[in-house]
């Protein structure tokens, strides 16, 4: 059996997602016995995917256009998306800033918060830019896998990248299947 | 009426008219989904999640009827796709993530999304944001959260009889709203918490019980409500290997009150903050000093020479017959306990009548049951209602006919014209009872004070003011102390709750309350009804029942 190359990327999320990949535990060295080879990932602190990767998972919510950016680059690169956890996969707890304009957010982020003093909203043109919407990854790209949960149980994930590299199409039902 | 023959599923199968598609798919065990639909309500079919298909057409199976030659198909791709479309479309409505919902783990939005394997939203969401309404004291409404089933609306109308809610707007702008759009708090809304309890999302939550446990965390008790003499029927959410109760519901099944709860009932009766009187306690000359309970039944024992007796009606039936086993006949009650004229019906027949007559009891503040099944009659059934009272009663806004109790001659001749009339009442006087007695075409239901006051009536204690050397008082209203002779006395009170009149006592003892104790009381209609206890009480107080049975030297177990 071929390698099967995983790449992951983390945006507009807390890394639970991740934590939840590694706390699959002797399965992740069961899966990479089975062919599964972890590319570029926070994890291997890789930051781009190789153009024929098989499965890119993303974790978190697109919010800004730097995540927009890696969420194309992913797709184009990838050929199997899958979107773990909440975030990814509705929006989750970031879409909440959708309720406020853009400037509310920064300032209750950078200079209202109780426990900041002389706060300073960052300008670096580094730093990604805020789109006007918080967005499921399914609003920017085609998504073709999604493992709900905030974090999904390493039990979904194992099963969904098991399912993946016997050349079945998972499908999360009963405890597997949680959005929270 | 002839049975009809249907298919189900491919099965010919006799069924009964008159049943729905969904009553019958549920007796032949086949699983619909249902959102909008709940049991006790009536059928309304706005969410179209129990579609199911009859010769090629998808309807409503709960609100479509059953007829002859139905071919119904309840699995086709055509139902599933429809069904799952639904709820695609109830999903991204509004906001329903789960993950800062109050209620996610017993939604039954949420429910629905595990079923059919909903793993992500196909239509984009949040796009608008919703007004949350924290006005009520008990109750939020966050319309975020809403699907729009209006069991709410049903619930408070058909059920509690209220019609405080209702809806505005069409489609996607529907708006569940409080009389004419007025913040919850500051609507005609009593407070009885059903539509919190019939939500089936996070739309409206009963702030008390947020974030205490769910369901499948708590162990349920049903039990009779003691707060007043109707004793609705509870369903108790106690909190697994915890001393405090998560909510209580109102129990469908519960032949008083059939699923009415009141504000006193369901929130009340869990917000109780007066101050407790804990331990026993004897004065001497320096003040109060504690007791053990030991001493108290020597000093109990030592003073049934020349003792008698004071009840009021919070007494359960088991402590007032230990009570008159120990002091014999010398038994009274602190407060007149006689119904002026006898009940003759019986809260389950006082639906569907034609003409209620309310004396003397605003029943959006009291006996709130009684009031709900009086409302649902006069504004749902068109029912009339005459109000008769001394002072403003809320119930005159919906009323046919307002009279001043001095007035009641005049009432009399429209009450006499009527072929059946009604008659709830409370306090009313030797010539009122006469004057009401010349019906010979009504019903009666009164409105005891106290929970247990038909109870005191059974085992024949009357309201007396008796001397004795030694008085012992049993209760929870302490009110009626202060007529009554105690010059000399040594007084002994056994109650739950600290009062200025305490002070007189020679002897306080602070008994359980509430859902501390157990015991049967009569409710208003004469039945025998149940309070469980539930809750270990948190401080140090005596339980009555087996104080007094310790008394009696009956080896009775107590946990």
């Amino acid at each position: 059996m071929g390698k099967i190359k995983v790449a992951s990327i983390w945006c507009e999320g807390c890394s639970g997602c991740h934590m939840s990949f590694l706390d699959m535990d002797e399965r992740l060295v069961e899966l990479i016995n089975k062919g599964l080879e972890i590319n570029a990932t926070p994890i291997t602190d890789l930051k781009i995917p190789d153009e024929e990767t098989d499965i890119g998972i993303i974790e978190g919510a697109v919010a800004t256009d730097h995540h927009e950016e890696e969420v194309k680059m992913m797709r184009e690169r990838c050929k199997i998306i899958v979107a773990l956890g909440d975030c990814a996969v509705f929006g989750g707890i970031p879409t909440m800033r959708n309720y406020f304009s853009k400037e509310e957010l920064l300032e209750r982020g950078y200079i209202t918060t109780e426990s900041t003093v002389d706060g300073k909203i960052p300008t670096s043109k580094e730093i990604g830019k805020h789109l006007p919407k918080t967005k499921a990854v399914n609003e920017v790209i085609k998504v073709d896998l999604y493992i709900p949960g905030c974090p999904p149980s390493a039990d979904a994930i194992y099963y969904v990248l098991k399912e993946v590299l016997e050349g079945r199409i998972p499908k999360l039902e009963g405890e597997l299947l949680k959005y929270e | 009426m002839d049975k009809i023959k249907i298919k189900v599923n491919g099965n010919e199968i006799e069924v009964s008219p008159g049943k729905t598609v969904l009553q019958v798919l549920k007796d032949m065990g086949i699983h619909v989904p249902v959102l909008c639909h709940y049991e006790p309500l009536m059928p309304q079919g706005s969410c179209r999640l129990c579609v199911v298909e009859d010769r090629g057409v998808l309807k409503t199976a709960c609100t479509t009827p059953v007829e002859p030659n139905m071919d119904i198909k309840t699995d086709t791709p055509n139902v599933i796709n429809s069904r799952k479309l639904v709820l695609q479309l109830l999903f991204s409505e509004r906001n329903h993530y789960c993950m800062y919902c109050e209620v996610t783990g017993e939604c039954e939005l949420q429910d629905l999304g595990y079923e059919f394997g909903l793993d992500h939203f196909e239509f984009p969401t949040y796009e608008r944001r919703f007004p949350v309404d924290n006005s009520h004291e008990f109750i939020m409404m966050d319309h975020n959260r809403c699907v729009l089933c209006r069991r709410c609306v049903r619930a408070c109308s058909e059920v509690a009889g209220h019609f405080v809610l209702g809806e505005m707007e069409r489609g996607i702008d529907t708006m569940i709203i409080a009389d004419m759009d007025v913040p919850l708090g500051n609507s005609s809304c009593t407070s009885c918490g059903l539509c919190a309890q019939v939500c089936p999302t996070g739309a409206i939550i009963d702030k008390r019980s947020s974030y205490l446990g769910r369901e499948v965390q708590s162990e349920i008790i049903y039990a009779n409500c003691d707060m007043c003499p109707v004793g609705c029927g509870m369903e108790i959410y106690k909190k697994k290997g915890a001393n405090f109760i998560v909510k209580i519901y109102g129990d469908w099944n519960s032949d008083v009150s059939r699923g009415l709860l009141c504000k006193t009932g369901r929130y009340l009766s869990l917000y109780d903050a007066k101050e407790r009187v804990v331990g026993i306690k004897l004065k001497d000359e320096f003040g109060y000093r504690r007791l053990h309970e030991d001493n108290l039944i020597n000093i109990f024992k030592s003073k049934l020479d020349n003792a008698i007796a004071y009840v009021d009606g919070s007494l359960f039936n088991e402590e007032i017959e230990m009570i008159k086993e120990i002091f014999k006949d010398k038994v009274y009650s602190l407060y007149p306990n006689e119904s002026p004229i006898p009940t003759n019906i019986k809260l389950s027949e006082l639906d569907d009548k034609e003409f209620y007559v309310v004396i003397n009891a605003d029943l959006n503040r009291e006996y709130g049951a009684v009031g709900s099944i009086v409302k649902r009659n006069v504004i749902g059934k068109k029912a009339k209602l005459m109000v008769i009272d001394k002072e403003f009663n809320s119930l005159a806004k919906i009323a046919d006919y307002v009279f001043n109790i001095k007035d009641l001659n005049l009432a009399l001749d429209i009450l006499k014209k009527q072929k059946e009339v009604i008659i709830i009442y409370k306090d009313i006087n030797e010539e009122e009872k006469s004057t009401l007695n010349s019906l010979n075409n009504a019903k009666f239901l009164y409105l005891p004070k106290e929970t247990n006051s038909i109870g005191l009536q059974k085992y024949g204690i009357k309201h007396e003011k008796a001397k004795a050397e030694n008085v012992f008082v049993f209760g929870k209203n302490l009110e009626g102390i202060k007529d009554l002779p105690l010059q000399n006395s040594f007084v002994v009170v056994f109650t739950p709750y600290e009062d200025e009149i305490l002070r007189r006592a020679d002897v306080i003892v602070g008994t359980t309350n509430g859902f501390e104790r157990e015991g049967t009381f009569y409710n208003l209609e004469g039945k025998i009804l149940k309070k469980e206890k539930v809750l270990r009480p948190d401080f140090d107080v005596l339980d009555l029942k087996s104080f007094l049975s310790n008394v009696l030297g009956k080896t009775e177990k107590v946990s």
